[in-house]
């Protein structure tokens, strides 16, 4: 997001648009696209998890069970609540509250944290257990064919989902720089509105992923 | 944070009315009363979803989970990323997206889930699981052959035909036509004999509820068969002509159904394949040696001899 700025730090629309208001609304269409890709990448290995739940029902319900509710439950209502201060952050910025924006990227910042130490013990906890993806599957006490297939699903399903909140956490970080320099105002706010779409796209990613795996399986 | 909201823009005013949340060109800000009421409204669902997972309706327990997941992400999408104020180009961008998702799984799911009702060639299944045919000449009824006959419909056979085999079992209720009384002497399909019992498990019956039970071997089909005619009111015996109608064409040689036209299903098939990987650790599947190869030892070998490699 190279922002063409002038001497004074404010913000001006790019040459190749009308307006900052078209500039506005093309990057907000750019990252519904991107999001598009993210729900196609995503939602590719939904189906093969539900096709393969679907064939071995039972392995991936006796697993299922090897999974800790409470801490899912515990991550899911940490992303929710970190949803609602990125909103929070962005319709201060909108208003020009910068000072609230900057706290609330913060607590949301936090919050991800948060979830990312959840979801390191939970790892932890597996990996000592030996509740691991595939051929790496050593648990003595659930010995049954597609076990393993449904830790390969876990793992998979919950890394790239860790990954995008360990990105999402760098975003933030960036947010913050670029709202303290000063060049977030109420006239340009659009770098602060994409990332908190790219935050709730994570919150919503997880929002199926906790009950399928956790839940349902 | 109410106080904070007019700072610097006067227009953003307290007043619900949404057309009054507007920024600058025409953008909608989200009250911050909407949001929270957004928050509550996903932490009620989130424990809703929870408490469902403590009650069982079964294949609903699925349906209502996923329902409530779409709720939840509809608030987060048209709420908190603003969807419903948005430009409707990007809801049709975005809900493009889940379309083509649904396109892939309705594409894929039939695929993946029906495989196994093609079938594929193999020869083994004239024998025997353990590689040595227990029962020679198999066409022909002992008391060993119909006692391992009523083992395998024990199996098989009672959901529909009933442990008495009147036809009556917990699944018969559900079918039309009932399936077979095998103490009742008339209306028999291929007749009430043995080969013409054997025939009728290998190909089933159509437009009857009787499926195919070709994957079963030869002699075990046999073994069936003998069974089913010893609850009847009289045992049948086959002649030469009904033994020669399934293959049989000379009923004194020790080999068993040389017309067989083996058949395996294809995932019964990768199975044998992951569990020789397995075995022999050469593999990448996910089946260890040892697990759910107990009854299947003895077919991977001689299926991958026939079947995965025909001669030409």
């Amino acid at each position: 997001m190279s922002q063409p700025l002038n001497t004074t730090g404010v913000h001006h629309h790019a040459h190749h648009f009308d307006s900052a208001d078209h500039e506005f609304q093309a990057s907000k269409q750019g990252m519904w696209i991107f999001m598009v890709t993210e729900v196609l990448m995503i939602g590719a290995i939904f189906v093969g998890y539900l096709i393969m739940r679907a064939r071995y029902p039972e392995a991936f319900h006796e697993a299922h069970k090897l999974l800790n509710v409470k801490l899912g439950a515990l991550n899911t209502a940490v992303l929710i609540l970190s949803s609602y201060t990125m909103v929070r952050g962005v319709s201060a910025a909108q208003r020009g509250n910068n000072k609230l924006t900057i706290r609330m990227l913060m607590t949301t910042i936090a919050l991800a944290l948060v979830f990312c130490v959840v979801k390191y013990f939970e790892y932890s906890h597996k990996i000592h257990e030996g509740t691991l993806p595939g051929g790496n599957y050593t648990y003595a006490e659930l010995s049954m064919p597609h076990v393993p297939l449904f830790f390969s699903f876990y793992f998979i399903m919950t890394g790239i989902h860790a990954f995008h909140v360990l990105v999402g956490i760098g975003l933030m970080t960036w947010m913050i720089k670029r709202v303290k320099s000063g060049e977030i105002t109420p006239e340009f706010f659009t770098p602060v509105e994409l990332v908190g779409f790219y935050w709730h796209f994570v919150d919503l990613v997880w929002i199926y992923l906790f009950p399928l795996l956790y839940l349902l399986g | 944070m109410a106080d904070q909201k007019n700072t610097n823009h006067p227009q953003t005013g307290h007043e619900p009315d949404v057309n009054a949340n507007q920024g600058d060109h025409g953008h909608y800000i989200l009250p911050d009363s909407v949001a929270l009421k957004t928050l509550l409204a996903l932490a009620g669902l989130t424990i809703i979803t929870v408490g469902l997972s403590y009650v069982h309706l079964g294949p609903w327990n699925f349906v209502v989970g996923m329902i409530v997941a779409t709720i939840k992400a509809a608030l987060v999408a048209g709420i908190f990323m603003n969807l419903k104020h948005d430009d409707r180009a990007n809801a049709v961008i975005f809900g493009s997206g889940f379309l083509f998702l649904g396109i892939f799984f309705c594409l894929t799911a039939p695929d993946a889930l029906f495989r196994g009702d093609v079938y594929v060639n193999g020869r083994p299944l004239t024998l025997p699981v353990k590689g040595v045919a227990k029962f020679k000449k198999a066409w022909e009824p002992t008391p060993e052959i119909v006692a391992h006959g009523k083992a395998l419909f024990a199996q098989n056979c009672v959901t529909c035909h009933g442990e008495a085999g009147l036809g009556n079992g917990p699944a018969a209720a559900a079918l039309n036509p009932k399936p077979r009384n095998f103490t009742a002497d008339v209306g028999w399909k291929n007749g009430r004999h043995p080969a013409g019992v054997f025939k009728t498990l290998k190909e089933g019956i159509a437009g009857g509820g009787m499926a195919s039970f070709a994957t079963l071997p030869a002699e075990d089909r046999w073994s069936l068969a003998h069974y089913v005619i010893s609850i009847g009111p009289n045992v049948v015996k086959d002649t030469n002509a009904d033994l020669a109608a399934v293959g049989i064409a000379d009923p004194t040689k020790e080999e068993t159904g040389s017309d067989e036209t083996p058949s395996i299903p294809v995932n019964r098939a990768m199975e044998f394949i992951a569990n020789e990987e397995a075995a022999s650790g050469t593999g990448s599947a996910n089946v260890k040696a040892g697990v759910g190869q107990s009854d299947l030892s003895g077919y991977d070998r001689r299926l991958e001899a026939h079947t995965f490699a025909p001669s030409l």
